[in-house]
């Protein structure tokens, strides 16, 4: 499944994109799990209240 | 519902998102940036020697034969410069003249594809013309328009097809094949020489395989040959 | 707005809106003659061809766009900041110098058309890069400009309110103005021109003006229907996240064959597949808060307005969304790259996206010139309305078909060669697919008739009841 790179230059991203979808999924997950972060600091703020009234 | 707050609903939450997401995607492009554009700058003489292969090759490939092959492993046509070893990569061997001679210098080389490049600038190809698939509709891509078997046929008759492009170019409409024509565009002689270079140049660019089987036709018969 | 009385910075947004309205008809008149060449290839041979017709089109395009981008923000910016705009006089300046600007760049492109192959052509006459043809004089003017607007922008939110909508613009228009930069340098490299290129072309159309556009329409969304600002703005942040977190990364859809790196067809196909979520998301937004008002049995304040930005919100799902998907993998892409399918799908995704909202910014600053509490919509907007969006969609649809020709003859089956391209343009779909646009580019320059017509008048022919309620407001 995993096939030797075959791209004219091998650089850090081909590497990354050696395997199905791999670069795609390795970028997405980078972008979105920090929200699940940011998603829990939100409710531990807004349950001590500490959120200034907008 | 109105009295327990969500965070969904939470104007902070999507703006803190929103703040981070924008901000990842722009450091991700500027390292993928860096990275292309080490990949695609333009190959030197040296690279030629070396045989390495260069998504934009150096200019001096104007020396040499160009072919646009398929390539098993890559699993699409590549550009073969100057013949084809036994893997299906470029041999950088088999040298063809351009405008009479096969030893143009690499500051002569450049000097032709500067030049040829200011010209489908300053005269706007790319307004009738795709050139790499981008540009206007109204006229054929150019990008492999050096390889064209139509090009092929015509060469005998203007003594190589760099000179057959070339007269073409200078007043279109005296060579014209459909109703729908070139126009003149005042390309000069030294013009003419230099767009044919930057023509026989782009079509040794590594497009990823664009277009698919070019010049195959009806899928089946090679017509460069 | 009190009553009839406007702020300096809305008198200058309608000076914007009556040029941007003025380009747009020069636009449709290009658009008509390439696509009469398409036909008759010796109409206006020699004296306009083709690339000049054809540049005139995209370039009137671009610039009434942003014409029309810059006018609703100086609409919207003092009514927002609740103060009025800081540095109007010299925003009034920036104005009469980019309108004289484009003027000289129109008679150059008109008259000079093309140059000789030397750096002074690109300076002098035109880039002959399509969408910035531009020459590198009136880009460096272009950037002036811009500085002005966005100290105009910036001093004002200062000064004023904060609100999100604004704070939006704030980041959307510095990014938008630096982006034009990647469009300026000249380079031997076609790669590497292309590269950049796209920078300009692509993080324009499917980020920073989407994100635009997710700004204005909320803040159209507040003046029709009383929208609830704080949902409006949670939902323009939601936009935001999507649109940047699919868009700037999707422009990997651009690099699949201009010499690019392998990895990025992965990266271009993935992000720009989720590219149309948030224009759902958009649409989806709108319908549930006219539903919500209307359940409320509140009236819609401005209903050409609305219904502007109804096109658009529908439209940009389509033309954007729909089209753009459609063609955006690259397995698909490598058959398409090149044809009439970018072309289909550019023209509905301008026009849903772009061209709607900003005439219905226009109705929308109409109607305060006027002083109208309530506008309603007269014959001549239905007939406007409906003959644009109608005759683009039947250009978008017969393109696509003529694409398809293309795909299939000229690409699949004779793998993009001179002869093989000219085989398809011959072929009778293909030839009645380009009919059928001009058929439909002609309903669109009757609609744009009475748009003009409407929007001139449209203020006069108010119903009694709405306009004494514009009296009792005075
Ligand atoms: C006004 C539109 C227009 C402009 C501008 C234009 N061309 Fe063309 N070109 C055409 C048309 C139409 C044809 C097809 C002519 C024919 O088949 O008779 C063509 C054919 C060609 C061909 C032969 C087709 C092929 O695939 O090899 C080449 C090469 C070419 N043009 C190069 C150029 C270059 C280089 C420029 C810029 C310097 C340019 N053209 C500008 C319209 C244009
Ligand atoms: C409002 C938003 C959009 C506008 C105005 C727009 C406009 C355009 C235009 C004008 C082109 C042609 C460029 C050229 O001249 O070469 C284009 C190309 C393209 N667009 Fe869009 N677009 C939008 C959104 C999208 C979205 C959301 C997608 C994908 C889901 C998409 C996918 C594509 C693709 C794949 C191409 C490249 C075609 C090619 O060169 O092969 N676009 N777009
Ligand atoms: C009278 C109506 C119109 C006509 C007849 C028309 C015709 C044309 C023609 C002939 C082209 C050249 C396509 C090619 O290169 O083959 C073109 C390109 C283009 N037009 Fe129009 N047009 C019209 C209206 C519009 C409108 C309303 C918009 C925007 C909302 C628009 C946006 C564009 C764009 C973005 C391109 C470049 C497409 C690309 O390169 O992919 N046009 N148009
Ligand atoms: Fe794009």
């Amino acid at each position: 499944m995993i096939e030797p790179c075959h791209d004219v230059v091998c650089s850090f991203w081909s590497l990354l994109n050696e395997g199905p979808m791999t670069l795609t999924i390795i970028l997405h997950t980078l972008i979105v799990l920090p929200m699940v972060w940011i998603y829990f600091d939100e409710k531990k703020k807004m349950e001590r209240g500490d959120i200034p009234n907008e | 519902m109105e009295n327990r707050p969500s965070v969904w609903s939470s104007n902070r939450f999507w703006r803190r998102s929103a703040t981070w997401v924008t901000g990842v995607a722009s450091v991700l492009l500027v390292f993928l940036t860096f990275d292309s554009m080490g990949q695609m700058k333009m190959g030197t003489a040296a690279d030629i020697k070396n045989k390495v292969d260069k998504r934009i090759p150096s200019p001096l490939v104007i020396n040499y034969k160009i072919d646009y092959k398929l390539n098993k492993t890559r699993g699409h046509e590549i550009p073969i410069i100057g013949g084809m070893d036994a893997n299906g990569y470029s041999k950088y061997e088999e040298k063809e003249k351009f405008f009479g001679k096969d030893n143009w210098s690499e500051k002569e080389a450049k000097a032709l594809i500067h030049k040829g490049k200011l010209t489908i600038q300053a005269k706007n190809c790319m307004d009738c013309h795709t050139l790499l698939g981008n540009g206007a509709y109204y006229a054929p891509d150019l990008t492999k328009a050096w390889l064209d078997p139509t090009w092929e046929t015509l060469a005998s008759a203007y003594g190589g097809k760099e000179y057959a492009i070339a007269k073409f170019l200078e007043n279109p409409p005296a060579m014209a094949m459909h109703e729908r024509k070139m126009p003149n565009l005042g390309i000069t002689k030294e013009e003419a020489k230099a767009v044919v270079a930057y023509l026989k140049f782009m079509s040794a660019i590594d497009t990823n395989g664009f277009p698919r089987n070019f010049g195959k036709i009806k899928g089946a018969v090679d017509a460069r040959k | 707005m009190q009553g009839n009385r406007l702020y300096e910075g809305q008198k200058l947004a309608l000076k914007y809106f009556m040029v941007a309205i003025v380009l747009f008809g020069a636009q449709l008149l290009f658009g008509l003659v390439a696509a009469i060449q398409f036909l008759y290839p010796n109409f206006l041979f020699n004296i306009l061809d083709f690339s000049i017709a054809r540049i005139l089109h995209i370039n009137a395009l671009v610039v009434w766009l942003l014409y029309a981008m810059i006018g609703a923000v100086y609409w919207l910016l003092p009514d927002e900041a609740g103060i009025e705009v800081v540095g109007v006089k010299l925003g009034n300046l920036a104005f009469y110098i980019l309108t004289a600007a484009v003027a000289v760049v129109v008679l150059v492109y008109l008259f000079i058309q093309i140059g000789p192959g030397k750096e002074s052509t690109i300076w002098f006459i035109t880039e002959g890069r399509e969408y910035i043809e531009a020459p590198r004089w009136a880009d460096i003017g272009i950037v002036a400009v811009v500085l002005v607007f966005l100290y105009n922008v910036y001093a004002t939110v200062m000064k004023g309110k904060h609100t999100g909508i604004l704070v939006v613009l704030m980041a959307d228009l510095i990014a938008l103005a630096g982006l034009y930069l990647a469009g300026m340098f000249y380079t031997d490299n076609i790669a590497v021109d292309q590269y950049w290129w796209w920078w300009v072309v692509h993080l324009w159309v499917e980020a920073t003006w989407e994100v635009y556009v997710a700004a204005v329409g909320g803040y159209i969304l507040i003046k029709t229907l009383n929208a609830n600002r704080k949902v409006v703005e949670m939902w323009l942040w939601i936009e935001v996240a999507m649109m940047f977190g699919s868009g700037i990364l999707g422009l990997g859809h651009h690099y699949f064959w201009i010499g690019t790196p392998e990895y990025w067809w992965e990266i271009g196909a993935l992000f720009s597949a989720l590219e149309p979520v948030p224009l759902v998301g958009l649409f989806v937004h709108v319908l549930y808060d006219w539903g919500k008002e209307r359940g409320k049995g509140n009236n819609i304040k401005n209903t050409p307005a609305f219904a502007w930005l109804t096109v658009e919100t529908f439209g940009n799902f389509l033309g954007a969304g729909v089209w753009g998907f459609m063609h955006t993998l690259p397995q698909i892409n490598l058959y398409t790259h090149g044809t009439q399918w970018p072309a289909a799908h550019g023209h509905l995704a301008f026009f849903g996206a772009y061209v709607a909202i900003l005439i219905g910014a226009i109705y929308l600053a109409i109607q305060g010139k006027a002083g109208l509490k309530e506008m309603r919509m007269t014959k001549a907007s239905w007939w406007a309305i409906t003959l644009i969006t109608v005759g683009v969609l039947i250009m978008s649809v017969s393109l696509t078909i003529s694409a398809y020709v293309q795909t299939m003859v000229e690409r699949g089956q004779y793998g993009g060669t001179w002869e093989g391209y000219f085989i398809a343009q011959a072929n009778q779909w293909f030839v009645q697919g380009m009919g059928w646009r001009l058929f439909s580019g002609l309903a669109v320059v009757v609609g744009y008739g009475f748009l003009v017509y409407d929007l001139l008048t449209i203020d006069k022919k108010q119903p009694a009841e709405v306009r004494e309620g514009a009296v009792a407001a005075a």
